[in-house]
């Protein structure tokens, strides 16, 4: 059984400032570290390895040649190999463009039974990207799921939380699969993983790797356009202070509330 | 000439609509102005009537599909019967909501249609037929306008509660538009069951007691709890308490969690992060009782208290009794 988890590398802050000249992002002096919601997913393909012997895990990511970092620390939990997507034509890519590529790549590396994402990359916040892929190779697709496990030979059981509703659903793989972060507490990597990461093979791809139509790469291949940038600016109101020992500010309070028909 | 279509995707939330299609539907009205016709699509089973839910926000059109395979349908069976429609009717733009479940079938139909989305949109407008998504990132703390220029439909799913819903009048034209099902068998919704207690989150909550880091000691939280039941109201934590076990996303105010205007918020140990006061801003009345006197809390309620949480929590308890 082949399960591809797709990971993501982003900033290891969102305390992101906007310049006040360019209007641009200022993610200067910011690391990379692997998406927090990531982790759930290769927990996920690791407890399903554990459970069987027949199972390899693989992780896969597109961005810029650092992002083999986040490779390196996933194989260090204990995947067993790596691919990363990295050209320069990739660049400027928005979530459709995104997922063209990843699907393409996941084609190439061919006969995933489970392929697996985390719910949501923390830096965009979309989400997308899992359902995109799961279209581009006309397989079902589990989002958000908070549970799965293997129900068959061939078969995952996965609970999905809607906003009042737990869906069961069955799946015949191959399949996409989003995880919550409630799924599970990723594992550490072990001095003894990480040792034997550094022996795991990363495979890099670039454009000419892939079977890939140049008109829907990077930002060309990218049907929106960030246009504005801006940090959100809280509406200030006037401040009456409550003073004194808690008890008087406490009294003060209630008197305020009363007068404004809240008790 | 008939006028562009703005969709709203109505989505069933058990056997009701989902309050945020009538949320959309509603400003979806307002930024049509006479230009757009405001249409909402609606998958249902042939005996349900979600349309009854529907018609009392005055969309120009409620657009129907029926198969009774379509309460327990999975995402992909969805996004391809709403396919059928944009081929045959050729929208401007879609919405949707930014639930689970809109956040599942919008993607999967963008990837159809090799167009634009745009996730979890705190605002739309239209610069002539262009919608320009106000969208968050980086935790809420940076806000992103983005256009999709040359590709239609433009898409976006928005955040629920982000707008309010309001009736309206006008007799919306109800019509049927039969879709073929294709079933996708490898995948079956085998059971779904309602699940208790999630169903109210702190944004449906009228008076919201508010914990963050400077009030998350376990005594603070139990006299947290009996000042909610005083006021009637529920607890909500800002991000950092999520961690607990004791609560969970439906409890997060915040743009990242519920965004929330009750009548009443009093915040505990909350600093005030950027997507928390935005996210809580248009509450009646807000107070905060922070340590700290220079926390940006304070910029934006309209009582404040400089000490610690736990001494002003015990203090006020004290005083209704």
């Amino acid at each position: 059984m082949k399960i591809v988890v797709c990971i993501k590398q982003v900033p290891e802050t969102n305390d992101v400032k906007i310049d006040p000249v360019t209007h641009n992002l200022d993610r200067r002096g910011l690391a990379g570290v692997m998406n927090p919601f990531d982790k759930n997913a290769i927990e996920l393909a690791l407890t399903l390895k554990d459970s069987r012997d027949d199972v390899q895990v693989a992780l896969l990511t597109m961005g810029p040649d650092d992002y083999a970092e986040s490779l390196r620390e996933g194989m260090a939990m204990g995947a067993d190999e790596g691919y990363l997507l990295s050209d320069r034509a990739f660049a400027g890519a928005d979530t459709l463009a995104t997922g063209y590529v990843i699907a393409q790549a996941l084609k190439k590396i061919g006969d995933a039974d489970l392929i697996l994402f985390g719910r949501q990359a923390v830096d965009a916040d979309t989400g997308q990207v899992g359902p995109i892929v799961a279209e581009f190779l006309h397989q079902p697709q589990i989002t958000y799921a908070a549970s799965l496990r293997l129900s068959g030979a061939n078969e995952v059981t996965a609970e999905r939380l809607l906003e009042d509703t737990k869906q069961t659903l069955v799946a015949q793989l191959p399949a996409v699969v989003s995880v919550r972060s409630e799924l599970n507490t990723p594992r550490y990597p072990t001095p003894r993983n990480i040792q034997l990461s550094f022996a795991k093979p990363l495979t890099v791809w670039h454009h000419d790797d892939l079977d890939l139509d140049d008109s829907r790469l990077g930002q060309a291949g990218s049907p929106t356009i960030v246009t504005k940038v801006y940090a959100p600016e809280p509406v200030k109101r006037e401040l009456t202070p409550l003073t004194g020992t808690p008890s008087d500010a406490a009294s003060q309070l209630i008197t305020a509330l009363k007068n404004r028909q809240l008790i | 000439m008939s006028k562009p279509e703005l969709w709203v995707i109505a989505e069933r939330r058990l056997d009701h609509v989902e309050p945020t299609t009538q949320q959309l539907i509603t400003k979806a009205k307002g930024l049509a102005g006479d230009h757009f016709s405001v249409v909402t699509i609606l998958l249902e089973a042939t005996t349900d009537h979600l349309e009854d839910e529907l018609s009392v926000y005055g969309p120009d059109e409620i657009r129907i599909a029926r198969d009774d395979r379509f309460p327990t349908a999975t995402d992909a069976e969805l996004a391809d019967a709403i396919k059928q429609l944009v081929d045959q009717y050729q929208p401007n733009s879609i919405l949707f909501g930014a639930t689970i479940t809109g956040r599942s079938i919008a993607p999967r139909l963008q990837a159809k249609l090799q167009t634009g989305l745009t996730a979890d949109c705190l605002d739309l407008r239209f610069d002539d037929e262009t919608l320009v998504a106000t969208k968050p990132s980086y935790g809420d703390n940076i806000m992103c306008e983005i256009i999709c220029p040359d590709h239609r439909p433009q898409m976006a799913t928005v955040r629920p509660n982000t707008f309010v819903a309001a009736p309206a009048a006008g007799a919306a034209t109800v019509t049927d538009s039969p879709v073929t099902f294709h079933p996708v068998d490898r995948l079956h919704v085998t059971a779904a069951t309602p699940v208790v207690n999630t169903a109210t989150t702190v944004g449906d909550a009228s008076r919201v007691v508010a914990l963050g880091r400077g009030a998350a000691s376990a005594a603070t939280i139990d006299s947290a709890t009996k000042l909610a039941e005083k006021l009637g109201g529920r607890i909500g934590v800002s991000r950092p308490l999520t961690d607990q076990p004791r609560f969970t996303h439906d409890d997060q105010i915040g743009q990242s969690g519920n965004t929330i205007h009750p009548e009443l918020i009093v915040n505990f140990g909350i600093s005030g992060a950027v997507q928390y006061l935005v996210g809580m801003q248009d509450s009646q009345t807000i107070v905060a009782v922070n340590a700290d006197e220079n926390a940006p809390i304070f910029d934006v309620a309209d009582y404040g208290y400089v000490g610690d949480a736990q001494a002003f929590m015990t203090a006020l308890l004290a005083q209704f009794n």
